[in-house]
């Protein structure tokens, strides 16, 4: 893929003084919806900033789509953020702080009025648009914010926890709007410590621990790169002994347990494709109903815990 | 994969220039500014004295008119529209612009820093020079309308009473008002801007920025008598101020007049000392407006 479609961050390091934000980083993010993932002090929110140019690396280089933070003109104009801190000018109502930000961005006042009320049906605020930020729940804030990273038409949106505070409606709907701006051809970069959302809408993921990237990709990749930990299967199926009886004529399968209602087992394997193979033969020869066939531990939440630990894993 | 496809477009119409786009900062500051009573009333007491130096000015070019309605107008025959006239009214006006920006200063940056509002500026392409500039020109904007530009009037309105002559002999005044005026805005506002940026609450802030006149002033004299020295002068603000715009203002024979050798600073000292608190006030803000605050 050419620079120009990449976020490319070279031998990045970020030191605050003698404190490490991150160090040693080096990404090329594709568009789509990529998640950082990694508890408290993790270095999401440096990577983050570093990423939005709001803060210059104390090392290596950053490019996103080809363009340096040194050229803020254009390089903002390509980046909508949305940090995850309640930031908002006191006083302003919703549609006042969008319309400014957008007018700061170099959009005239018309065009931004125009802008602002599309954003604001986009998010669903039109009816509040007039009412005061302060006055706002956490969850129409929230909206706001996204608004505001979303108003100027970005190519890249940067998202510190962007579904706090959402009900679960308005979390589908957001969920929603990611997958079609990264269907667009956008580069959706979210944070989150909620996992499973983040298996939901991810289409990579980098995990982070104490400042470095501990692992990047599509999190089934990842997943199998993990030769140390063996894959782990959840058949759901009428008659499990069956299976478990047959399933350690495989060197590679080190562990079953046949669940407490008898109605399926977990299988431990280091080789899943040979494991497969072998159960597709153990159903036809034994003529055994199968409801389900998934793999358990292929999430964010398991792969993190195998590649980092549970010691300080903060709010993981 | 669909994410590939690139179907997405962006805004690609005409965009506003880059060297007016802090003027959008001030916008809801001067609409909140305007539409409150209270500056209102502040606004309208600050050009009082303006209003008193016009009625002198113009009843000074028209005695006779004011003999002839029977009003004993002698006393302002000794009254000379010149620089020490207009210096007069700056010195007034240097303790109303004062009170102006401590009333509107502190609520600037402040609410921002607590919001932690600087990501959501400085991650457009608006840089943090931009953003100082751009609520300083509130300051700015609102102090002026009571300081150079009635003083631009009135020394026009004067031009118009007494004829070009007038104007030329009294050149240093125009520049003296525009000069002397944006020195004092500036170093008292740059002051107030510094302080909204460290100190979080508005109250504390207003208060600081009156301790740092009345009490380094304070301090100032108190240095003088007891170092027997003339540098504690220096300390008081508001004293190199007026040491400037004697300078400014006054003609050669006035200002000797003025500032007599002993006992007094030379001009130069003021000046100096205004910039070096500019200077001071901007490193403050450099330090403090960044995008993101770490907390080590």
């Amino acid at each position: 893929m050419q620079s120009d479609q990449l976020i490319i961050f070279e031998n990045v390091s970020k030191f605050y003084g003698e404190v490490l934000g991150v160090n040693r980083v080096t990404l090329a993010i594709a568009p789509g919806v990529t998640s950082l993932v990694g508890p408290n002090g993790a270095g999401k929110t440096t990577l983050m900033n570093l990423m939005t140019g709001l803060l210059r690396p104390t090392k290596g280089t950053i490019r996103v789509l080809d363009i340096p933070p040194s050229d803020p003109e254009r390089f903002f104009r390509n980046i909508g953020y949305c940090s995850q801190f309640d930031a908002f000018p006191r006083g302003l109502s919703g549609y006042h702080m969008v319309h400014s930000m957008l007018m700061l961005h170099g959009l005239s006042s018309g065009e931004a009025e125009d802008r602002t009320w599309k954003v604001l049906e986009r998010v669903g605020m039109t009816d509040a648009a007039h009412r005061r930020v302060a006055g706002y729940s956490k969850g129409m804030r929230q909206r706001i914010r996204l608004a505001l990273a979303l108003a100027h038409d970005p190519r890249v949106l940067v998202l510190d926890e962007p579904l706090n505070g959402l009900d679960p409606m308005a979390r589908a709907e957001v969920i929603d709007l990611f997958r079609k701006f990264a269907d667009s051809g956008m580069h959706v970069l979210i944070s989150s410590h909620i996992m499973h959302e983040v298996d939901i809408v991810s289409d990579s993921v980098i995990m982070l621990s104490g400042g470095y990237v501990v692992a990047e990709g599509e999190i089934q990749g990842v997943r199998h790169e993990m030769e140390e930990h063996p894959i782990q299967i959840l058949v759901r199926c009428d008659r499990p002994a069956v299976i478990a009886s047959n399933v350690f004529q495989q060197d590679s399968v080190v562990e079953v347990k046949i669940h407490n209602d008898g109605r399926g087992l977990l299988v431990s394997t280091r080789n899943p494709d040979r494991f497969y193979d072998l159960l597709n033969r153990i159903v036809l020869d034994n003529h055994i109903a199968v409801e389900s066939v998934s793999p358990a531990d292929e999430n964010v939440h398991a792969v993190y815990q195998y590649l980092v630990g549970s010691n300080g894993t903060g709010s993981l | 994969m669909a994410v590939y496809k690139r179907t997405y477009t962006r805004y690609s119409g005409p965009l506003t220039s880059e060297r007016g786009r802090f003027a959008i900062l001030p916008r809801y500051a001067l609409e909140s500014v305007l539409s409150s009573r209270f500056y209102t009333v502040a606004f309208m007491l600050a050009l009082v004295p303006h209003l008193i130096a016009l009625a002198l000015i113009y009843f000074r070019s028209h005695i006779d008119a004011l003999s002839g309605l029977g009003i004993d107008a002698r006393a302002l025959q000794i009254l000379s529209i010149d620089g020490g006239f207009f210096l007069n009214l700056f010195i007034v006006e240097t303790f109303i612009s004062f009170f102006m920006v401590a009333l509107l200063g502190p609520g600037l940056i402040a609410p921002d820093l607590a919001n932690n509002a600087m990501p959501l500026y400085l991650s457009r392409p608006f840089s943090r020079v931009e953003y100082v500039i751009g609520k300083l020109s509130v300051l700015l904007a609102v102090t002026s309308l009571i300081t150079w530009v009635p003083g631009l009037l009135l020394f026009g309105i004067q031009t118009a009473l007494t004829g070009l002559s007038w104007s030329w002999d009294n050149l240093r005044v125009l520049v003296a008002i525009l000069l002397g005026s944006w020195l004092w805005l500036l170093t008292i506002s740059l002051i107030a801007l510094a302080l909204s940026a460290w100190v979080k609450w508005r109250p504390v802030a207003a208060a600081a920025l009156f301790g740092i006149f009345f009490v380094s002033a304070g301090f100032g004299t108190v240095s003088n008598v007891l170092l027997l020295t003339r540098w504690g002068t220096l300390l008081n603000l508001s004293s190199a101020m007026r040491m400037v715009w004697r300078w400014l203002f006054l003609s050669e024979t006035q200002y000797r007049i003025a500032t007599p050798p002993f006992g007094t600073m030379p001009a130069w000292t003021g000046l100096v000392t205004l910039c070096a608190v500019c200077g001071l006030a901007l490193l403050l803000l450099a330090w403090k407006i960044r995008p993101v605050q770490v907390v080590r």
